[in-house]
């Protein structure tokens, strides 16, 4: 008996826990009728860029469900950041036989490929990254992926640095500091490769330091301030993601800088980034759609499901009529553009 | 207090008689501190200057708090993997608070008092439960992670509310309100573990819980306690934390319980309880800090720093383990 409050204690917090669960399903069934079943598999599900990219999947759904008459549900599966569950969750989804087709952003796209093919014929699109070896290839390596909505990020990179260039060309030396991703990325390693690539061909341009801001501001914050206790005549920061750029000019502020006298760019097109371009804080940005790449790919996907014509490849920087690499001049020209999700 | 749980407490404070060896692997972490400290100034004209030397210690002071009140946890025998799931809580609490009532007092105030509520929730399901403290902060951190996520949709809660930064930013007399704050909460704890009779009782729960229990002290109150300070800890510094970034991130405290328990055994404090110190976890975050502020300063390949802090952790503990050996 003296272990009944213990377990009665227990019970109550499994309870809790089912209840909470119970609340927040949306009790929705895979493949009913004559509609089709999407699983969206998120690199994690907790994430803002991936929630936008389900957000797209969601509002196209809706749109489809009008224009066509058909059902189309949707289901997202958290990833957690982790290859090897999302590895696992595109294996279920494609022998359950529940799931018509499965729209995935890779955490590890080289490594997804492993669970091709899938037990079911269930076609698959990919968002952001392709699935199989080569990152900068977006077509198809993999049988059973049947479009590809991302750009290759080398090209992106490239095209980030050649604005550093652009800004550098009457200043000698111009220092210049890249803050990447993660260094044990694929993804980031080719873009800094192409990041020194191109800064490489230039004499005048001095790679001060490489840091790492793990797409996280507090991080950079801290790579950042580091980086400017040795280099205060600093000319720029080249950053792959925006969420490091703001941690950035966190540390310029807090160094002393002022973010617009230098060369400051970000990648991701967040409505912060936005609104920074907008107010001359950051040079440029390097814009993302998450949203519409998100209904890009269900559109792909339903349109491969009908067996329609199928784009293999869909440029994610043409989604939007703006330039991939926008500068404030851009954004004024275009005052109702606020950017597709916060992160 | 009666003699047993006395027993525990002098074999950790009683002052003894070092031999030159002995001294080295003691202060093992201080010594490693030194080295890499006099390494990085003859290497980089950059790193002993006022403007490094208060970067570093700002940058850290999240994590210094964390760990210093981990020390109460790992010194009682437990473990609290909670610590970044609760920092991202009382963050993203704040930052919603701040945008909604604009009340910067209010918003950063919340942070603390939330940290002591999920605290307590930790440490009531642990002695109630009976569920050793690792499983048991391991499952609260999902919960928690959670209810952050919830809160912000997944996505951030960005704060442009005047004022909101000034606790993250602002200085005086050119050092940060956050590494004085930080100060001011390493002296408490560093007081309350060494000179209180609650400290005594926490050393005594680690070292033999039964024999602390014969003793007459409630150890199920003292293991609330210390989950109570870590997770007023874990607010404070998240309070510190999302006014830095102006924003609350649902996963901004990721991977912080990991370097908290890092930086506390690199420190020296025994993992098996009943050992250790605030000022070793202070010193063992700083140890880490100055290898990436290092690497940052000297520009060398960031791929390489993981190994080398790596290494360096494994020395220090390893020197560590080697002098409980020997007792």
């Amino acid at each position: 008996m003296t272990h009944l409050p213990r377990i009665i204690a227990g019970a109550g917090v499994l309870a809790l826990g089912v209840s909470l669960a119970a609340c927040s399903a949306d009790g929705g069934g895979a493949g009913d009728g004559d509609g089709f079943s999407i699983v969206f598999l998120a690199s994690s599900s907790q994430n803002g860029y991936n929630q936008a990219v389900y957000e797209g999947v969601q509002n196209k759904a809706k749109e489809l469900e009008k224009e066509l008459g058909i059902s189309i549900t949707t289901k997202i599966q958290d990833g957690q950041f982790d290859a090897n569950t999302q590895l696992s969750q595109l294996q279920n989804a494609g022998t359950t036989g529940q799931a018509s087709g499965v729209i995935v952003v890779p955490q590890d796209g080289p490594g997804l490929a492993a669970a091709f093919p899938l037990g079911n014929d269930i076609p698959v699109v990919s968002v952001l990254n392709p699935i199989g070896p080569d990152i900068d290839k977006m077509e198809p390596q993999t049988e059973g992926v049947v479009s590809t909505v991302a750009s290759p990020p080398s090209a992106g990179a490239e095209r980030q640095a050649e604005t550093v260039v652009d800004y550098c060309k009457d200043i000698d030396p111009c220092k210049i500091g890249l803050l990447a991703g993660l260094l044990n990325s694929p993804l980031d390693v080719a873009r800094i490769a192409a990041w020194k690539d191109v800064l490489g061909a230039h004499d005048n341009i001095e790679i001060v330091g490489t840091v790492e801001g793990a797409y996280d501001r507090d991080k950079s914050l801290t790579a950042v301030s580091n980086l400017l206790q040795a280099n205060k005549d600093i000319n720029g920061i080249l950053s792959n993601a925006d969420q490091q750029t703001m941690g950035a000019q966190i540390a310029l502020e807090n160094a002393g800088i002022d973010p617009s006298s230098i060369f400051l760019t970000g990648g991701g097109g967040t409505t912060e980034a936005v609104k920074a371009v907008r107010e001359g804080k950051w040079t440029n940005d390097y814009l993302n759609y998450p949203v519409s790449m998100g209904e890009a790919a269900l559109e792909q996907l339903i349109n491969k499901l009908r067996g329609e014509k199928v784009e293999a490849v869909v440029d994610a920087d043409t989604l939007v009529d703006l330039p991939s690499m926008v500068t404030k001049e851009d954004l004024d020209a275009a005052p109702d553009f606020t950017g597709e999700w916060n992160g | 207090m009666t003699e047993a749980a006395n027993t525990t407490v002098t074999r950790t404070r009683a002052r003894r008689k070092f031999s030159a060896k002995e001294l080295v692997i003691e202060y093992a972490v201080l010594l490693l501190l030194a080295v890499v400290l006099v390494a990085l100034a003859i290497l980089s004209p950059s790193f002993f200057t006022f403007g490094n030397i208060v970067n570093i210690l700002n940058q850290n002071a999240p994590l210094v708090i964390i760990a210093a009140a981990g020390t109460f946890v790992i010194i009682s025998g437990n473990f609290d993997l909670s610590t970044g799931a609760i920092y991202s809580v009382a963050g993203v609490v704040a930052a919603w608070l701040a945008v909604t009532t604009g009340n910067v007092a209010l918003a950063l105030g919340a942070a603390p008092v939330i940290g002591i509520v999920l605290g307590a929730f930790n440490g009531t399901v642990i002695t109630r439960l009976r569920v050793h403290s690792f499983l048991a902060t391991l499952a609260s951190s999902m919960i928690f992670t959670t209810i952050a996520v919830l809160i912000t949709g997944g996505s951030l809660i960005t704060v442009t509310t005047p004022g909101f930064t000034a606790l993250g930013r602002n200085r005086v007399g050119g050092v940060f309100i956050a590494v004085l704050v930080m100060i001011v909460v390493v002296a408490i704890l560093w007081f309350v573990l060494s000179r209180t009779l609650f400290g005594r009782r926490v050393y005594a729960v680690g070292g033999n819980a039964e024999a602390a229990e014969l003793s007459g002290i409630h150890v199920d109150r003292t293991r609330i306690l210390v989950f109570v300070i870590s997770g007023l800890a874990a607010g404070t510094a998240a309070a510190i934390g999302v006014s830095r970034i102006a924003s609350g991130q649902p996963l901004a405290g990721a991977g912080l319980e990991l370097s908290a328990i890092a930086a506390v055994i690199l420190g020296g404090t025994s993992i098996y309880g009943g050992i250790g110190a605030v000022w070793r976890s202070v010193a063992g975050v700083f140890l880490i800090a100055l290898i990436g502020n290092g690497f940052d300063l000297l520009n060398l390949n960031p791929q390489l720093k993981d190994m080398v802090t790596g290494f360096i952790i494994l020395a220090a503990v390893g020197l560590a383990a080697a002098g409980r050996g020997k007792r």
